[in-house]
This record gives C-alpha cells, sequence and structure tokens, in this order.
C-alpha cells in the first residue's frame, strides 16, 4: 500500500544523503558543493514534475468520462462572451459530471490509506459533495426552492432511475434468471430511508394543515430544529453502520472487502496519499467553480429553453451529481453484484435525506437564509409515494427486468409531472 | 397441454358423427345414382347437421351454466326501456341481464384460449378478462360521463381488493377453520408491488391537481394523463410479455392458472370449437354493449329514482355487474384451498385494470375528445392509495384465515358507506345528457 511511498522515501533518502554526503566533505570542495546541491535540486524538481505528468496522467487521462472535461472551461468562456444562459448551463452541466466521477475516484484513492472506518466516512461525506456544493451556491443566491428540488430530485433519481437502470441492464444481461440481492440490508435502509423521509415531512405537513402556531415561522424554526436532529441520527447512523453493526452489512462489506482484495492483489492504490488529498481539493475547487457558473445560469436556462424550473432542478440537476453512481449501480448489477448497487443507490438517497439536506438547512441558518424543509405539498406528496413503494417493492428480495422497466417508467411519469408543475404564486422562489 | 388432446377429441367425435353419414351417402349414390336428389339430400344432411351443432352449441353455453337464469333479465329490460320511463328498473334490469352475459364471455375466452395455445391465450384472458368493465366505460365515456368511467373503474379495483378477496378469505377460511390457509407470498408480494407502482403511476395527475402546482390549469393533467396512459400502456405490454416469457418458470400463480386450465381439460374437453368460440365471443360481446348502452343511460334515473348518488352507483354497483364472475370462482377456489389462483384473480385483475383498463379509456376519451384525464378527484385517489398499501401490507406474511377476509369485507362497506354520501363538487359533476 505504502510501497510506493517509501520507494518515494527511499529514493529522497539516497537524494539526501548522497548530497548529506558530499557536505560532509566541504573543504574538500567548496565549489563542487554549491554545484551538487543544485543538481540535487533540480533533480527533485524534476522528480517531481515526473510524479505530478504521472498523476495527471493517471487522475485525468485515464478514464474516458474525461472526454467531457473541456465544456467546463468552455462554459466559463461562453458565459464571459455571450448572454447564452441556455449554453453556459449545458456546459457546466456537462463540464461538471466528470469532475464528480473523478472525485469519486480520488476519494477511493484516499480510502485505501485511511482504512475502513475513515474511508466509509470519507465516501459517505464526498459521496454527495457535488450535490452540497450546488446546493450551496444555490443557496447564497437566495434560490431556496432550487436547493429544495435539486435534493429531493437526487433521492427520486436515486431510488428511480438509478435503481431501475440498475434492475433493468441486471436483467437483461441475466435473463434467464431472477437476481437476489440481500433482503435484510435492503429492508434495513429502506426502513431508515423512509424515516428519513417522514423526518422532512413534518414542517410541510405543518405547514399544509394551516396549523402551526406562528405563519411562516414556526416551519423554519421546527425545519432547523429537526435539522439538528437530523444530523445527530445520521452521525450515529455511521456510528452503527461502521462500528457496533458491521455485521448487518457484511455482504455489502464482504463483497466490498473483495473488491479491495481483489483491487489490492491487481491494482495498488494509484495515487499516493498525499496526491489524493491535493487531487481531492483540485477537484472540489473545480467543481465550486463550476457550481457557480450553473447556478447563476439556471434562471436564463429556464427562460430560453422554456422548461420550468422545476423540471430543471429536479429532474436535470440531479443527473450531474448521480451520473457517476449511475453508471457505477449498472455495472455492478450487470456482474451481478446487486447488493452494492442496492448500497450505492440507497445509500446515497439515505445519505441526502440525513444528511445532505439538514446540513443545508443549518448552512442557511448561518448564512441567514430562510431555508426550510417545507418542501411544498406537490414535492412532498411526491417523495413521500415513491419512497413508499420502492421500500415495498424492494422487501422481496428479488429483482427482474421488468421490476428496473417499472421504476424507470415511473420515473418518466415523476419527470412528466414535474414538466407541467410550477409553483403556486404565493411561496417564494 | 390439454388442448391438443381436446382439439382432437372433438375432430373425433365430428369424424364419428361424419363417418357413418359418407357411408349412408355412398350407399345412397350407389342406389340412386341421381345428382339432383343426392345434392339436396346431402344439403339437407348439412343443414341438420349444422342445427345440431348450433343447437348442441347453445345447450352447452347458454343451459349449462345456472347463472343463465338472470339471462332473461336483459331483453326484458330493453322492454321496458321502450314501453315505460321507468330508468330504476330499466337500470336494475340490464344490470342483472349483464351478469351471466359477463359469466359467458369469461367461459367462451377461456375456451378460445385452448386452441390457441398459452401465449395468446393468455394475451386473451388479459383483454378480455375485462371486457365488461371496458365496454361499460367506453358507452359512458361516449355519454361524456366522465366521473362515472373514473369511479367505475375505481370501484372495480377497490372491489377486486376488498370484497373479492375478502370474500375468498372469509369463505375459505370458515371451510378451513382448523388451519391457516397460506399462498406464495413471493407471487403475492411481486403483484401487489406490481400493482402499488401501477396505481402510483397514475396518482400524479390528481396530485398536481391538489396542490394547484400545475402550469396550465386544466390544460396540464390532461396532457400529463395521457402521457402517463401511454406510458402504462407500455408498461403493461411489458407486463404481459414479462408474464408470458416466464410462463414456465413463474410463480405459482399462473402454475396454478395453468393447473387449473389443466384441471378442467382433464375433467372436461373444450366443449366448443375453435370458430364456436369465437363466434360466442363475437355475440356475448355484441349483447353486453347493447345492454351497457342501456345500462348508461339509465344511470341518471336510476340514481334519481333510488335517491342515492351517482358516485356509489358507479364505485360499488357498476363493478359488481363486471367482477361477478371473477368474485365467484376467487370464492370457488378459496374453498377448494387453491388461494393462489384466488389471489391471481382478484390481484391480477385490479392489475389490469389499472396498467390496462384505465389508461385504455384515457386514451380512447382522446380519440373521441372527451377531456377523460386521470385526475380521479382527492377523495377517490386517496381511497384507492390507502386501499392498495394496506391490502398489499396485508398480504405480505402469506397466510390467511376468516378474520382477514371478514376484515377486508367490513373495510369494503366503510369504503362503500363513505361513497354513499359522497358528491362531487357542484364543478367536477358530469352534466348528464339525458335525465
Amino acid at each position: 500500500m505504502g510501497s510506493e511511498r517509501e520507494d518515494l522515501e527511499i529514493e529522497m533518502e539516497t537524494l539526501v544523503s548522497s548530497s548529506q554526503s558530499a557536505k560532509k566533505t566541504p573543504t574538500v570542495e567548496i565549489p563542487d558543493n554549491a554545484s551538487l546541491s543544485n543538481v540535487a535540486k533540480s533533480w527533485i524538481f524534476s522528480r517531481i514534475l515526473e510524479r505530478l505528468w504521472k498523476s495527471i496522467k493517471v487522475v485525468i487521462f485515464t478514464a474516458k468520462i474525461n472526454m467531457l472535461l473541456p465544456f467546463g472551461p468552455m462554459s466559463i468562456i461562453l458565459h464571459y462572451l455571450s448572454k447564452n444562459h441556455g449554453l453556459v448551463f449545458f456546459f457546466s452541466l456537462i463540464g461538471i459530471t466528470p469532475l464528480a466521477e473523478r472525485l469519486g475516484y480520488a476519494t477511493e484513492q484516499l480510502a485505501f490509506y485511511t482504512g475502513p472506518t475513515v474511508g466509509g466516512l470519507l465516501n459517505a461525506t464526498f459521496g454527495n459533495a457535488t450535490e452540497m456544493i450546488i446546493a450551496i451556491y444555490a443557496l447564497k443566491n437566495g434560490m431556496i426552492r432550487v436547493v429544495q428540488q435539486s435534493l429531493l430530485g437526487s433521492i427520486l433519481s436515486n431510488m428511480l432511475l438509478v435503481l431501475g437502470c440498475a434492475f433493468f441492464c441486471g436483467g437483461m444481461v441475466h435473463s434467464k434468471k431472477d437476481q437476489v440481492f440481500n433482503k435484510a440490508a435492503a429492508v434495513v435502509n429502506s426502513g431508515l430511508l423512509l424515516m428519513a423521509v417522514m423526518g422532512l415531512t413534518f414542517p410541510a405537513v405543518l405547514h399544509f394543515t394551516h396549523s402551526e402556531v406562528q405563519y411562516g415561522k414556526s416551519e423554519v424554526s421546527l425545519s432547523r430544529f429537526s435539522s439538528c436532529v437530523m444530523l445527530v441520527a445520521y452521525a450515529s447512523y455511521l456510528v452503527f453502520q461502521l462500528k457496533s453493526h458491521h455485521n448487518l452489512y457484511n455482504p455489502i462489506d464482504e463483497e466490498e472487502r473483495q473488491n479491495e482484495d481483489d483491487s489490492d492483489v491487481v491494482e495498488l492504490p494509484e495515487l499516493g496519499q498525499w496526491e489524493a488529498i491535493s487531487w481531492l481539493a483540485v477537484l472540489t475547487i473545480w467543481v465550486s467553480v463550476l457550481s457557480e457558473y450553473l447556478v447563476n445560469a439556471i434562471e436564463g436556462a429556464s427562460d430560453s429553453l422554456n422548461l420550468p424550473v422545476a423540471f430543471i432542478s429536479v429532474i436535470l440537476l440531479p443527473i450531474v451529481g448521480n451520473a457517476a453512481e449511475h453508471a457505477s449501480a449498472i455495472m455492478f448489477a450487470m456482474k451481478d453484484k446487486l447488493d452494492i448497487t442496492l448500497g450505492v443507490a440507497i445509500g446515497s438517497s439515505t445519505q441526502i435525506s440525513m444528511f445532505v439536506i439538514p446540513f443545508c438547512v443549518v448552512v442557511g441558518w448561518i448564512m441567514g437564509k430562510h431555508m426550510d424543509l417545507n418542501f411544498q405539498l406537490f414535492e412532498t406528496a411526491t417523495l413521500f409515494i415513491t419512497v413508499l413503494v420502492v421500500a415495498f417493492m424492494l422487501q422481496e428480495g428479488t429483482a427482474n427486468y421488468f421490476k428496473g422497466l417499472m421504476l424507470i417508467l415511473c420515473y418518466l411519469i415523476v419527470a412528466a409531472s414535474f414538466f407541467v408543475h410550477v409553483d403556486p404564486a404565493d411561496s417564494n422562489v | 397441454m390439454g388442448s391438443v388432446n381436446g382439439r382432437s377429441d372433438n375432430e373425433f367425435e365430428d369424424e364419428s358423427l361424419v363417418s357413418p353419414d359418407t357411408l349412408a351417402r355412398k350407399s345412397l349414390g350407389l342406389d340412386r345414382g341421381q345428382h339432383g336428389t343426392l345434392s339436396d339430400a346431402e344439403q339437407d344432411f348439412s343443414v341438420k347437421y349444422l342445427k345440431s351443432q348450433l343447437f348442441r352449441s347453445i345447450k352447452v353455453v347458454l343451459f349449462t351454466a345456472k347463472i343463465n337464469i338472470l339471462m332473461p333479465c336483459g331483453p326484458v329490460a330493453i322492454l321496458i326501456n321502450y314501453l315505460t320511463a321507468n330508468h330504476a328498473w330499466v337500470f336494475f334490469l340490464s344490470m342483472l341481464g349483464i351478469i351471466p352475459l359477463a359469466e359467458r364471455l369469461g367461459f367462451a375466452t377461456e375456451q378460445l384460449a385452448f386452441f390457441t395455445g398459452p401465449t395468446v391465450g393468455g394475451l386473451l384472458n388479459a383483454t378480455f378478462g375485462n371486457a365488461t368493465e371496458l365496454i361499460i366505460s367506453i358507452f359512458a365515456l361516449k355519454s361524456g360521463m366522465i366521473r362515472v368511467v373514473q369511479q367505475s373503474l375505481l370501484g372495480s379495483i377497490l372491489s377486486n381488493m376488498l370484497l373479492v378477496l375478502g370474500c375468498a378469505f372469509f369463505s375459505g377460511g370458515i371451510i378451513f377453520i382448523k388451519k391457516e390457509q397460506v399462498f406464495n407470498k413471493a407471487a403475492a408480494v411481486v403483484n401487489s408491488g406490481l400493482l402499488l407502482m401501477a396505481v402510483m403511476g397514475l396518482l400524479f395527475p390528481a396530485v398536481l391537481h391538489y396542490t394547484h402546482t400545475e402550469v396550465q390549469y386544466g390544460k396540464s393533467e390532461l396532457a400529463l394523463s395521457r402521457f402517463s396512459s401511454c406510458i402504462m400502456l407500455v408498461a403493461y405490454a411489458a407486463y404481459l410479455f414479462f408474464q408470458l416469457k416466464n410462463k414456465n418458470t413463474h410463480d405459482p400463480v399462473h402454475e396454478g392458472g395453468s393447473q387449473h386450465e389443466g384441471s378442467l381439460v382433464d375433467e372436461e374437453v373444450a366443449e366448443i370449437s375453435q370458430w364456436e368460440a369465437f363466434i360466442w365471443l363475437a355475440i356475448l360481446t355484441a349483447c353486453i354493449s347493447v345492454l351497457s348502452e342501456y345500462l348508461v343511460d339509465a344511470l341518471q334515473g336510476a340514481s334519481v329514482a333510488w335517491r342515492i348518488p351517482v358516485p356509489f352507483i358507479s364505485v360499488i354497483l357498476l363493478p359488481i355487474v363486471g367482477n361477478a364472475a371473477e368474485h365467484a370462482s376467487a370464492i370457488i377456489f378459496a374453498m377448494k384451498d387453491k388461494l393462489d389462483i384466488s389471489l391471481g384473480v382478484a390481484i391480477g385483475s385490479s392489475t389490469q385494470i389499472s396498467m390496462l383498463g384505465i389508461p385504455f379509456c384515457v386514451v380512447i376519451g382522446w380519440i373521441m375528445g372527451q377531456p377523460m384525464d386521470l385526475n380521479f378527484q382527492l377523495f377517490e385517489t386517496a381511497t384507492l392509495f390507502i386501499t392498495v398499501l394496506v391490502v398489499a401490507f396485508m398480504l405480505q406474511d402469506g397466510s390467511s384465515n376468516y378474520f382477514k377476509g371478514l376484515m377486508l369485507i367490513l373495510c369494503y362497506l366503510i369504503v362503500a358507506a363513505s361513497f354513499y354520501v359522497h358528491v362531487d363538487p357542484a364543478s367536477v359533476e358530469d352534466k348528464s345528457p339525458q335525465g
């Protein structure tokens, strides 16, 4: 694991020792000392360059999705050159997708070095980093509905589209039999998701039964309180998952460990630890930059493309954040490792509902924005129905292509409803 | 399957019928040697043969089933429609008249399914299984009674899930009072999961409307409904494809179905021939259509005469007509401890209506230019979703007893009672073309 690092250190040591041994004989050759340290410095410098080049090659040039990378800078250029918000929006959308995927990759690589616990934590946090970053920018602009809808759309897309595509592709590949997955884990996860969604719906229910104490203020306070509670719940969820009930997730963990073992045996982690951290930072910064342009272009894109803002937030934005998970879920389903697929899809939904949404409420609180959990009736009803139906459907423990098709078709219907959906005039956009 | 046996037996019978006659013909020919009298004899004979076939066919189809006592109610209803203006009687009698026709339609479909092989047979059963409800709905659509259509289809689903299932569980439970009857949990869960997803697909236009969040008030739900219906029809096609492909390896519900057909064949061969079945199918469909027209026309009048709200008639009374036959067969199978088949009938029928019947009506309404949409109004939508959810959960443990059946029936009574005191808001009510 750290062998490359050790190699590097050994090389460094030899470099240093050679320069030290050079220094040990200063009295003999003074001018040689200076030139030798220069040589040493340039040697180190070229070594670093070489490492940098290798790193860039590994991170940027090996994944095919990175063909989309140039779209990012192009969208920035477009933003300054023309006023075509639609194009800027689309280009930044396409540009963020590979960055999100590379972010996931860098997180995985870092997880090799940090051990399973912190690695799981890392995956849990950075897994939805893209959505979080987009949401924070939207919050900064005061586009609270966009935040709510994009996070909601992320959950819907995970539960219906990602799961549906995975079941469908897996079912088509393995069309002779029904694929099976660990029922117990799926049930536990969907139960958790249902509870999280329940926690999210109470402010909306309160508002829409017109029974709050102080109209407008109560939901915000209730939302903030609920969010803190949900964050505590999320922390204990992590502890539960990673520490005490490790064995409940055994099939998933074993699979993952097997995968990691395979990849340890077959491929070593491709980046060094510090490289992974620095790439993580670089990619996050890139994603942030592009997200800013993305969010700024939303309204304009909605006008020029003639799409409701709701449709853009619920359907288009989550595609960006989820693209990488989508692809990996399908891949694992085709390899008949449905447990991992389920873990990705449902785990991501649970993370968003238990961590990202409350986190955004708290960030909004800090920023002084009125972000609350009142997702408006239609969105709340949609979320609740979807989670209920999918949770029910997962209980059986088998999957086939027809179930996947049904999920995808349900997603189409949901997308269509958002296409003809506008917010009532009195709610803020 | 037994269809081959059935067919060969039938043909054998036919051959045995024909052979002595051909001998007779030949002997006649030998005796007479005159062309004219021979063809007369032949024609005479063929007519007699056809008549006997016809008579036999009528006997099998019309006179063997006890439910056909109700058949005269049909023509009587038509008579009364022209003699008096008493809509209540017309409605009641046409209801009674359609019931045996619906049952015979199911019979004819089954018989035809013997000849067409499992795939097309399954398709036939799937389509004609709810033909009665569809025909009634189409007539109601033609009259512009969109709420009636929505409510009758909704009521059909409710009746299947609560009443039919409840009666089946109850009767089965009473007979087998010592033990809990079991059914294939997996199949029930899969089927109820499908039904739940189908219902979910149907819900969105209503939810959109009731959160007042559509782009163009009134037009958006219609557009969304039409789009969703097309998607649901695609889903139904995929469902049929999937079911028929996995027919051999799939759930015992279908094995039960083919067992049922198998046992039918073991005990009785296909009772009528292929063309007979086809012709009867056409005749029965025509009769049902005729009666449905009178039924739908008399609806409003009956509602006024009996002082019952139209929603009650649409949701509770109309589905009884379409479901009577399935109801009876579900109970029979439950009493024979073949609960899988009962479940298949009940849930399968509900799924068919939600995935085929309702979207099909929306598309027909689109073609006819009627604004039929999936916005079932808040009360009906909520009722549907709650019912499907609760029943789906209840089926999960895979066992049944008379108490569960009783609970389902009582829930149905409560739902029926709520529709008794339910009227549509004036803005939504169908304005009937004739009183």
